[in-house]
């Protein structure tokens, strides 16, 4: 179960100029825009989230649709515990299994195998779960004759099957999904589409994000519409086509 | 409660912090020919050029102390620091895409730093008990005694107040990438103004005390009166060493729990 009570996320645009000697230099010699700065940082602040309420219960498959900076990813953020909400509360209830960006704990340096613990490990599975699901993990992937060469000698194609096969072999409470992505060959891209929608109607709770208005549709029973940080609407499958017909205007 | 938080967290990641340090173990030496020997190698290298420097050039000399003993000790305690410290500062940027990803309790990264350089620490130890074991006469010959037990207390507090400052620098790093090349220019500074290569009492009589403000001063001194001395450290030494490392670590803590929330607005 999710709860999303009043939401919001601030970001101020201004991080990214990160503090310098060489800005604060220059800024000595620039009094007025200095004496803006306060002014500028108001009206730079940006809402990624704006009074988001939501309640996912347990079970159900919830898309979030929207365009590009609509605040889907950072809604997955939010859920995740990655980003706290400047204002508001989020309860998760569950462990959640995020689909992270394929690979992004591996060290080349590493064996596929010693990976698949590191991997594991990040991805918080135990000891014993990733021992007794080792073996299921290179079959998925299959790079059997592969398991000890350091990943830094594989093609991406073979660092996403194995980033992808340690990902899901997880049955987990609440599962984050940002895109269904069809890893490797043609062959793997079906076996591990198959796969990612086998997880998501197995029953768990899930969140997931497409541009893909068709598997959306497909998959979910619950679907979001976002849009500048707000929740447009929230309804069945019909959203999506009133979200359709806005985007054709 | 606060405390009971931090244990359950160790327990839940100790897995992560393994696997974590494992990694490094494997990264640092596993294309290097000698490997794992480095870790002993290196420090006997060092205070050999050193030594060699100090006596001959410098024509330094300390009557009636082995100074190859007071060379290493001093060496060995400010390599893990300036290491694990250079190595903890930089362990959240570097590891921004995950914490972008997914939730990690962000300590571990900085923790896992200077449990890694630990372990490394504690593989130097080899070579500095050879050291004890092979070097000096007469007089300044090293006797192992059973005051060596006590020599842990002194590794603790480097440790704590390793992390202390680890945690510090990585949370400045998150926000003020500069960091990385004044604490360099930093940590030279500090090395000579800790006395590993000279004695505390070549400084002049009015300058000693801006000298112990240094933490790893405590620390050197404590161990280097163990080993060199065969003397129970002082009570005074003892309390400063405990009261500086848990300062600095409690600092730490609290910057870094300040700081987090906002890591991931700037990485």
């Amino acid at each position: 179960m999710i709860t999303l009570e009043n939401v919001s996320i601030k970001f101020n645009l201004d991080i990214e100029k990160n503090f310098s000697f060489k800005q604060l230099f220059i800024s000595l010699f620039d009094i007025k825009k200095y004496k803006n700065r306060k002014e500028t940082k108001k009206k730079n602040d940006f809402y990624a989230l704006k009074d988001i309420n939501l309640h996912i219960p347990k079970g159900s498959v919830v898309g979030l649709i929207g365009a590009n900076g609509a605040g889907k990813s950072t809604l997955l953020k939010t859920v995740v515990g990655v980003m706290k909400p400047t204002t508001g509360r989020v309860v998760v209830e569950g462990a959640i299994s995020p689909m992270i960006e394929l690979g992004a704990g591996f060290d080349v340096e590493l064996t596929a195998r010693e990976n698949i613990y590191l991997n594991g490990a990040i991805l918080g599975y135990s000891k014993d779960f990733i021992n007794s699901k080792f073996d299921e993990i290179v079959d998925f992937s299959e790079l059997h004759e592969f398991i000890d060469v350091p990943i830094r000698n594989f093609s991406s194609g073979m660092v996403a099957r194995l980033a992808f096969s340690i990902a899901t072999i997880v049955e987990p409470e609440i599962l984050i999904v940002d895109e269904i992505l069809g890893v490797g060959d043609l062959n793997f891209q079906q076996k591990s589409e198959n796969k990612m929608i086998q997880m998501i109607t197995g029953g768990t709770t899930v969140l997931y994000v497409s541009h893909s208005l068709e598997s959306i549709k497909k998959l979910c029973d619950t679907i979001v519409w976002l849009d500048k940080g707000r929740i447009i609407k929230i309804g069945g499958k019909e959203v999506c086509d009133e979200y359709k017909l806005k985007m054709s205007e | 409660m606060f405390f009971r938080n931090i244990i359950l967290n160790l327990k839940k990641y100790s897995f992560l912090l393994n696997q974590l340090i494992s990694r490094d173990f494997k990264v640092k030496y596993k294309r290097s020919v000698l490997g794992v020997i480095w870790s002993l190698l290196h420090p006997l290298l060092m205070m050999t050029v050193i030594a060699i420097v100090f006596s001959n050039v410098f024509k330094f000399s300390m009557p009636n102390v082995n100074y190859l003993v007071y060379l290493m000790i001093g060496l060995t305690f400010f390599n893990y620091f300036s290491e694990a410290t250079n190595n903890a500062m930089g362990s959240i940027t570097s590891n921004a895409a995950l914490l972008g990803k997914l939730y990690i309790p962000k300590y571990i990264f900085p923790l896992s730093k200077c449990l890694f350089v630990g372990i490394n620490f504690l593989f130097t130890l080899i070579p500095l008990y050879l050291v004890i074991l092979f070097s000096g006469s007469g007089e300044t010959k090293c006797v192992i005694t059973v005051l060596h037990f006590l020599l842990p207390y002194a590794f603790m507090c480097l440790f704590v107040f390793t992390l202390g400052i680890g945690l510090i620098l990585s949370s400045i790093a998150v926000f003020f990438r500069d960091i990385f090349y004044i604490y360099s220019i930093l940590t030279t500074i500090w090395m000579y103004f800790t006395p590993i290569m000279y004695d505390l009492n070549a400084i002049p009589q009015g300058l000693q005390f801006v000298f112990k403000f240094n933490p790893l001063y405590w620390f050197i001194d404590f161990a280097r009166q163990i080993i060199l001395y065969n003397q129970v450290p002082s009570t005074n030494c003892t309390l400063y060493c405990f009261i500086s490392a848990f300062a600095i670590l409690f600092l730490g803590v609290i910057i870094f729990r300040k700081t987090q929330n906002k890591f991931i607005y700037y990485l």
